[in-house]
């Protein structure tokens, strides 16, 4: 797989729309989370607060701080990785669009070796993520320390983020593959994160069960709840454990879908 | 299909021509039939080998002649070296720093040719191959292909222009609403016709109406055809030109025109087809 990313690498390295998506995913995430987290900190460390701040700084804990920063920065990097999301999309619906993906399979590529050199994709960019998330946290968990010296307690939201952000981009390599046109793609995609979930799982929930939280976005999206709002509003009684397996189990089912689609059809626009 | 032949797929727009070649380089699925490559299922390790240009050249727009090759020489495991030969071979090299999305269509359609020729393939399949291209560059493919099949590489052509099937395959296949309607070398296409027995030439004078009475009752005469100012004339095929001039001359006609026509690829494969492209 490596030598098919080295391929994919060739493709992208001077392709102008890949450096400015994914640049501003590396810049404005980290930049966007330390300017909050200065705000933020400078009110709360604030000295006339009332007994009512007092009371809700209590109840949620420093999120800038060890161990909650690491839930932050997942939660944040989350909200951003949408950019990625449109990216991923993108980077295949044009291949179709241009009929290169043809070209590949004309040249040697199997059907398969062209879906693992996505893949391989997809695995760079979760990487890469995963790994912002982590320095992000890490670095602003020492600025606003005050004490604390298990730093990597709460560290598993870290592997949550990982998780979502492959469930997002199996998502998105799902629509690129059956959808085939890239604007049509990216407003579907879009649709379905910021709307459709929403609106099932809120239609689910308010029934009163918690089969909301198996939904595909919803289940990972879950697994990494507002940390600002956490301790207020919490409905789920779901255990972490079923929404990693649930996550896991549609990344195989998925994965599954778009191989039986790309392995049998023909390659047209 | 033997080795070493240049084989000539030709058929009029619609006959499946583009989808055999698809079906065959994976990039179509067939819904029934089989096929093989040397003997051997297809696979992508063997596409490696093959050269191949479909339809239209597909490459990455946003990026340079050259970078372009550099993927398709990465996919098919050759060296990134050859590149600069492929390149000289279809007078590219100077502009293969520059975007594929400013070249002409005929430097698209010389991309895609260098493209088939990376790695030295010993068959190359090329999809209308002279698309695009100016008279020069028609002339430069037509010698490139006798060259490489001098050099001993099997060629797959398929192509409408007919005058370059017949002037560079050695086979040809015919097909027309996805049914092969014949196959074999050129020779073969060419003398199984029904009409081998008779010899058409094309005659004119300055009375058209006068001419065509006189040459009805001419002995070896079959059947004529008027074409504007053209007598299409078929007679047996012991007849020959000087007989019919002599023979118009002394029933008070004069001929304008006197020319005997090949039997060729052209009208052979105007009688197979039945003179229609086929929009289904």
């Amino acid at each position: 797989m490596l030598q098919l990313f080295k391929i994919e690498w060739l493709k992208i390295k001077t392709y102008r729309t890949f450096w400015i998506l994914f640049g501003t995913f590396l810049l404005f995430f980290p930049v966007s989370f330390f300017i909050i987290a200065r705000k933020f900190m400078e009110s709360f460390s604030a000295k006339n607060t009332s007994m009512q701040e007092a009371m809700i700084k209590g109840m949620m804990g420093n999120p800038f701080n060890f161990p909650t920063v690491w839930h932050t920065s997942a939660w944040m990097g989350g909200l951003f990785f949408i950019i990625i999301g449109m990216l991923f999309i993108m980077l295949i619906t044009n291949e179709v669009q241009y009929r290169t993906h043809r070209q590949n399979i004309i040249d040697g590529w199997s059907r398969m070796d062209f879906l693992k050199a996505k893949a391989s994709l997809l695995i760079f960019f979760v990487l890469c993520s995963t790994i912002l998330v982590f320095i992000t946290a890490i670095i602003t968990g020492f600025i606003y320390n005050d004490g604390t010296t298990n730093i990597f307690e709460g560290a598993q939201y870290v592997l949550y983020f990982a998780l979502m952000a492959t469930v997002y981009l199996i998502v998105a390599y799902f629509i690129a593959i059956f959808i085939k046109r890239t604007g049509l793609a990216i407003i579907i995609y879009f649709a379905l994160v910021c709307i459709i979930d929403n609106m099932l799982w809120a239609g689910l929930t308010f029934r009163g069960t918690q089969l909301g939280y198996f939904l595909p976005l919803e289940s990972v999206d879950s697994l990494v709840p507002n940390p600002f709002t956490k301790k207020m509003i919490n409905r789920r009684r779901v255990d972490d454990w079923a929404l990693v397996v649930t996550g896991l189990g549609y990344i195989v089912l998925i994965g599954y879908t778009i191989k039986n689609k790309f392995l049998k059809t023909d390659l047209k626009t | 299909m033997t080795a070493g032949a240049v084989f000539g797929i030709l058929g009029p727009n619609g006959s499946g021509k583009t989808t055999l070649l698809g079906i065959v380089m994976d990039v179509l699925k067939a819904t029934s039939g089989s096929y093989f490559w040397n003997g051997q299922q297809s696979s992508a390790a063997q596409r490696r080998k093959i050269g191949t240009l479909l339809e239209t050249p597909n490459f990455y727009s946003y990026l340079s002649g050259q970078k372009n090759l550099e993927i398709a020489a990465a996919i098919k495991g050759c060296d990134v070296n050859d590149i600069d030969r492929v390149l000289k071979i279809v007078n590219l090299h100077e502009r293969r720093n520059s975007a594929f999305n400013t070249y002409s269509l005929g430097m698209k359609q010389r991309l895609a040719i260098a493209s088939t020729l990376l790695g030295n393939p010993t068959t190359l399949v090329f999809d209308e191959p002279t698309n695009g291209l100016d008279p020069a560059g028609i002339a430069e493919i037509r010698e490139l292909i006798k060259q490489l099949n001098r050099e001993g590489k099997t060629i797959i052509m398929a192509s409408h222009i007919l005058d370059e099937v017949e002037k560079v395959c050695t086979h040809v296949a015919i097909l027309q609403q996805g049914v092969l309607k014949t196959t074999g070398s050129v020779s073969e296409v060419l003398q199984t016709s029904l009409h081998t027995d008779e010899i058409l030439i094309q005659i004119s004078s300055d009375n058209i109406a006068e001419l065509v009475n006189v040459i009805t009752k001419m002995p070896g005469y079959k059947q004529h055809k008027v074409d504007a100012d053209d007598v299409k004339l078929y007679c047996d095929a012991v007849t020959s030109p000087q007989q019919i001039n002599k023979y118009c001359f002394e029933n008070g006609v004069t001929l304008s025109k006197l020319a005997p026509q090949k039997k060729n690829l052209e009208t052979r494969f105007l009688e197979i087809t039945g003179n229609g492209s086929q929009n289904q």
